[in-house]
């Protein structure tokens, strides 16, 4: 059994990142064949025949790391900074060589275009052990309202 | 319908400058919304929405008009007054969904047929010899002015004198065609879930934003060079397969291809830019779809089909299409400086799976507000909203390409560059705010 302190210990460093945001840091917790969802509606299976707010693979991740910090991109603008606050973290499944799904409770408050937002979801982590620690082999960010009008988000939850 | 004072439209909006206070007042705000939302053809849905007999879907006309799309016993899609007929209460709350039997108000019970008559009053001998009338249609869920549907497309309007559908839609009905033509068995369905997202500005300036050509190499440049640079580090054959890698680069296209798409106009502010070609049109044609397609049509009228080509295609004021991503966005307004806006996906009906994939892919890259694409256009809307409150130049410009349009008897046609979509759309919204005024002298 994985011991939980370790795997709170690496949803803290991811959330870290995020939080300042450093997406070149960030990235680097995922694995080549990664993806990040976010989806559009409760429940969602399908991400391919269904919309969803965000699901990239590794070249999407790679393209928005590289149009966040892009002088000319408006929307990267205004200052963007974010507070993760984890709880509830919960180990879903564990395999015999050591892949883990977690679940955890998470509220993001995002600063942006003059604002604080609150977002408040369910985290779901494919994680696969790497050297002592970990590497995201999905994430998966269901919000407590994906079906509500989303303003504009430049970031990764 | 509420007084408000009238105002002298001619000064507002001239064929090359609008006022500012368009997209600042909010009284010009609310005439908008009773002058032209309330007398416009609105998209409401799609049929397949509500595939069988108790099927619902609910939406505003306006900013604040509920009504309720639904199919009735006889097969026939309605769309009602979202409003119970004793005491005003929302009858069908839900976004979406199925009753069974009879629609119940949730204050008194009151029910009603789907096709919004009163069934049943409680405890109704109260009523008796107080003359109040049960068949009296005010104390039914009442059908809007007028509804209709085009290709499953439907609309409904609040107005008893505006045209017909087809006559309103004009030469623009050709990208409704198009797009069901694009399905093998002729047909769409919504598929696939919605998008919404919030807008902080005013309903206009998404439609201003459609078939102005001027803003993608600009907006879109740093997505575009992200993409590219990034794109260009795979090998080729993974770069090839990267549906991104032809969704994206178009955004970035330059002047003279935009130029080159043109744009054509119609009355009631219909227009929409591309035909000869878009920023779609290099897409590539999966060839299970395009066998499916010439055994449904032929070769020469499949070819055809194709090759009308249009970007984005507005229905003034409430609905884009785009007919060879099969996608549409639906434009509510909230108030003057706040939209919200949905994208509905479509499958083509007899089309492989990877036509909708790219629809979804589509809608989530491009429109998502946490999308690619999404988020700097609604920025500079965002910055448009804040700058017009400077009282510095009380006018917002459009010459380019003025006095240039070809006119036609049922379209006028410009450059892609022009700003022929503004004339088209500012000479729709000036007839409905004027129009409004003159019916009421009319009915004096």
């Amino acid at each position: 059994m994985t011991d939980l302190a370790t795997i709170e210990a690496f949803l803290y460093r991811e959330a870290s990142f995020l939080d300042r945001p450093d997406l070149d840091s960030w990235i680097e917790l995922y694995t080549d064949d990664a993806y990040y969802w976010i989806p559009a509606t409760e429940d969602q299976v399908d991400p391919i025949n269904h919309v969803s707010h965000i699901y990239d693979d590794r070249v999407m991740m790679e393209i928005r790391r590289r149009n966040f910090i892009h002088p000319r991109a408006a929307s990267k603008d205004s200052p963007t900074r974010c507070s993760h606050l984890i709880g509830n973290i919960r180990v879903i499944e564990e395999s015999t060589e050591g892949t883990l799904i977690i679940e955890s409770n998470q509220h993001v408050v995002v600063w942006y275009q003059d604002e604080q937002r609150l977002y408040a979801f369910t985290a779901q982590h494919a994680l696969s052990p790497d050297n002592g620690s970990f590497k995201i082999k999905s994430k998966r960010v269901d919000l407590i309202n994906p079906e509500a009008a989303q303003k504009s988000l430049v970031i990764y939850l | 319908m509420q007084q408000i004072p009238d105002r002298n439209f001619d000064a507002l909006v001239t064929p090359t400058k609008l006022h500012r206070s368009l997209y600042t007042d909010p009284e010009i705000f609310e005439l908008e919304m009773s002058r032209i939302w309330g007398q416009a053809w609105i998209f409401i849905g799609h049929e397949s929405q509500v595939p069988k007999a108790g099927d619902y879907f609910t939406t505003h006309i306006n900013h604040q008009i509920p009504v309720v799309m639904i199919r009735g016993k006889d097969d026939v899609v309605r769309v009602l007054h979202n409003r119970c007929g004793h005491k005003g209460a929302k009858v069908v709350e839900k976004r979406s969904g199925n009753v069974r039997g009879a629609l119940r108000c949730a204050y008194h019970g009151w029910s009603y047929r789907f096709d919004g008559s009163l069934l049943k009053v409680p405890n109704e001998q109260g009523y008796t010899d107080t003359g109040f009338d049960a068949a009296d249609p005010c104390y039914s869920m009442q059908p809007l002015a007028q509804v209709a549907s085009y290709r499953g497309f439907v609309f409904a309007t609040l107005s008893n004198t505006i045209v017909d559908l087809v006559s309103w839609m004009g030469g623009a009905i050709a990208c409704f065609d198009n797009l069901c033509d694009r399905a093998p068995e002729g047909e769409v369905e919504v598929a696939g879930g919605v998008l919404r997202y919030e807008h902080d500005c005013n309903w206009k300036f998404i439609l201003e934003n459609l078939n102005d050509t001027m803003h993608p190499m600009v907006v879109h440049e740093s997505l575009v060079k992200a993409a590219e640079s990034y794109i260009a580090t795979l090998p080729p054959e993974a770069a090839e397969q990267r549906r991104e890698a032809e969704i994206i680069p178009p955004f970035g296209a330059s002047y003279e291809n935009f130029e080159n798409s043109g744009i054509t106009g119609f009355d009631y502010g219909h227009h929409y830019d591309g035909g000869k070609t878009s920023i779609h049109a290099d897409y590539s044609v999966d060839p299970d779809y395009h066998a499916a397609m010439v055994s449904a049509y032929g070769e020469t009228r499949t070819r055809d089909i194709y090759a009308f080509n249009t970007h984005n295609v507005l229905y003034y004021p409430s609905l884009t299409i785009k007919c060879a991503v099969q996608n549409i966005r639906v434009i509510r307004p909230i108030s003057v400086d706040r939209f919200v806006v949905e994208s509905w996906s479509f499958r083509l009906k007899g089309a492989p799976d990877s036509m909708l994939e790219r629809t979804v892919l589509y809608s989530r890259l491009i429109n998502s507000a946490m999308g690619m694409v999404g988020p700097d256009d609604l920025e500079v809307y965002r910055r448009a909203q804040k700058g017009l409150q400077s009282p510095a130049n009380e006018w917002v410009e459009f010459h380019r390409q003025y006095g240039k349009d070809q006119v036609f008897a049922d379209r006028i046609e410009g450059g892609g560059t022009s700003d022929l979509d503004m004339r088209t759309q500012y000479r729709a919204w000036k007839g409905y705010m004027e129009q409004s005024q003159q019916r009421g002298a009319n009915n004096d």
